[in-house]
């Protein structure tokens, strides 16, 4: 009956259709049935899991710039020890240093060098990172001083003909607190947090590559691995020698560039599993050169 | 002859244009994505486990992760939301202090930024409850977060079916429970699906809770106590923080508002069936 209305609730339902035959829908058993399917598999991981399995588990925590090597590299290790399990997890620098000391990780993940205050921590490094100072490639300027980069910064800087460029205002795009390449750029400038005044704000370098793309005006830091590869790529974007020091992956290897930071796993001074060695001896080797080459970073010297 | 006066035409253009412009904004954004993801998707990419961080290989590993912190969140969320609801619309007079401290605190329950969810899931779930990065921790995470949504919307719902059927279904003898589950729940239905459709929504676009809970590990999970990574996760990693990963990055967005659409189609699908055969059931 093409334009006839079914019935619109069940207890018209009712009394309009007494013969149809009984077509039980019942979403409870379906549920049940799920909900036991779940715990099945809980049970059984559980079962397997339990005993010698638990102590071969490694778990990684911190920051999200060198969480996907070390995920690579955890994998490569998997591969060479069948029984052993790396969790890499993401989630920031600090909240790697804040796992390990607290004991819910077994190794952090650090985007740059610990500080004097953090002593109670052993660090190896894995990878070297460059932060590059990144302004978009239609922008005549050849260089910046440090200075020029500190006002420009700190807002006493606000338009690219104060610095000899074209007559336009600056965009000037920052990272947002907690990022550890923030925190590296303020350090080396000997800037704070507050210094900063910043027309944009961002999290990760992919989104500062967009941001310097998408506007002639901007300015912006992010890690030298990214830049490059965008640039290689024919992005739109420039990056800037610092202090006279071209802005390459050898100045960075080799250590002349200013603005280099390195990637580091982090121990608790306590001491750390025999798995958690084998795997930190194994994250430094230069078995994984390829792996961190494809991440854009850099191999430290060895 | 039946002319309108003008006010009407004029509202009912807008009307249109309004519609038209919100479907245009979601073609938009499905044209981009398909145009960007298409051409990486393939049966490799939906099976296979990912290589390069993300950008060779495929998203087998983390579609299965997604489905079980979707399954954990709602199988958690939905009971315990239908049993609030019911509380609220059917046994708790409208504007009792009781019923009033639940619905405040639902609607502050639902403007917590998902960091928030996060950071709580992480303390209360993966340490104090000693779960770990684990899929049960995103799951029960993301069910906290969807409750609000999912309760406000089936106590609506239930509201809306009319008190003659409760009177009838008294006057007929038939007990609060019978009625209930026979004639007042299938008769909400459609709205609770709606509930469910904003709450899967909301639970698989999630990012910031899963990050802290199901973690980020892209292996095939083991079981519920295993980290697992979330497509949104997956997404939001390849676009920030892996260099080149942003195909990728299209190809595994265009599988998840694939798989919101299925959700969505199976949800209102399951409450058409309940709504037509509740009531005969028995």
């Amino acid at each position: 009956m093409p334009g006839f209305r079914r019935p619109s609730h069940p207890v018209q339902a009712r009394t309009s259709r007494p013969l149809r035959p009984q077509r039980k829908f019942r979403p409870g058993p379906w549920a049940l049935a799920l909900v036991g399917l779940l715990l099945a598999g809980c049970q059984s991981a559980g079962g397997a899991g339990g005993g010698g399995a638990a102590s071969q588990r490694l778990t990684v925590t911190g920051s999200s710039t060198v969480a996907p090597l070390a995920a690579e590299i955890a994998k490569r290790f998997e591969t060479s020890q069948p029984d052993a399990r790396v969790d890499v997890q993401s989630g920031g620098s600090s909240k790697g240093l804040a796992d390990v000391r607290r004991g819910s990780a077994d190794l952090g993940m650090v985007s740059r060098a610990l500080g004097p205050e953090e002593d109670d921590l052993q660090a190896t490094t894995i990878a070297l990172d460059g932060i590059a100072l990144i302004v978009h490639s239609d922008n005549p300027l050849p260089a910046l001083s440090e200075d020029q980069i500190r006002g420009i910064f700190t807002g006493a800087i606000t338009d690219w003909r104060q610095v000899g460029g074209p007559p336009a205002p600056i965009t000037v795009i920052n990272k947002a607190d907690g990022r550890s390449t923030l925190e590296l750029f303020l350090d080396h400038f000997q800037l704070s947090s507050a210094d900063i005044q910043a027309d944009v704000v961002i999290g990760d370098n992919q989104q500062g590559i967009r941001s310097v793309v998408g506007n002639p005006a901007a300015i912006s830091y992010v890690s030298i691995g990214s830049a490059l590869q965008e640039a290689g790529r024919g992005g739109a974007i420039r990056l800037l020698p610092l202090g006279g020091i071209a802005p390459t992956l050898a100045n960075v290897a080799n250590g002349s560039f200013p603005l280099s930071r390195p990637l580091i796993l982090v121990r608790p001074a306590r001491g750390l599993t025999p798995l958690g060695q084998e795997f930190l001896a194994f994250a430094a080797s230069a078995t994984n050169d390829d792996l961190i080459r494809r991440e854009s970073f850099v191999a430290p010297p060895r | 002859m039946d002319r309108r006066p003008w006010p009407d035409g004029l509202a009912a253009a807008l009307a249109w244009g309004v519609a038209m412009g919100i479907t245009a904004v979601f073609g938009l954004v499905l044209a981009d994505l398909l145009r960007h993801g298409l051409p990486e998707i393939s049966l490799g990419f939906l099976l296979e486990a990912p290589r390069e961080a993300g950008r060779a290989g495929g998203i087998g590993p983390v579609i299965v992760s997604t489905l079980l912190i979707l399954a954990v969140c709602l199988l958690t969320s939905l009971p315990i939301a239908l049993a609030t609801a019911v509380l609220l619309a059917e046994f708790s007079h409208g504007r009792s202090g009781f019923a009033r401290l639940i619905r405040a605190s639902l609607d502050g329950l639902a403007g917590v930024p998902s960091i928030v969810f996060g950071l709580f899931g992480n303390a209360l779930f993966s340490l104090a409850l000693g779960l770990g990065f684990s899929i049960l921790s995103g799951g029960l995470t993301l069910a906290c977060m969807v409750l609000p949504i999912l309760i406000r919307s089936a106590e609506q719902a239930l509201r809306e079916v009319p008190s003659d059927y409760r009177r009838a279904a008294a006057a007929l003898g038939i007990s609060q429970a019978a009625s209930l589950r026979q004639v007042l729940l299938p008769c909400a239905a459609p709205g609770l699906a709606i509930g469910v459709v904003l709450g899967i929504g909301r639970a698989l676009a999630e990012t910031a809770a899963l990050l802290f809970t199901s973690g980020y590990v892209d292996r095939l999970p083991g079981s519920l106590l295993d980290s697992g990574r979330a497509l949104s996760v997956h997404i939001y990693d390849l676009a920030m923080n892996v260099p080149g990963g942003e195909a990728r990055a299209y190809a595994t967005a265009v599988v998840l508002v694939v798989l919101l659409l299925v959700a969505n189609a199976l949800t209102l699908g399951i409450a058409e069936l309940w709504r037509l055969d509740g009531g005969t059931s028995r």
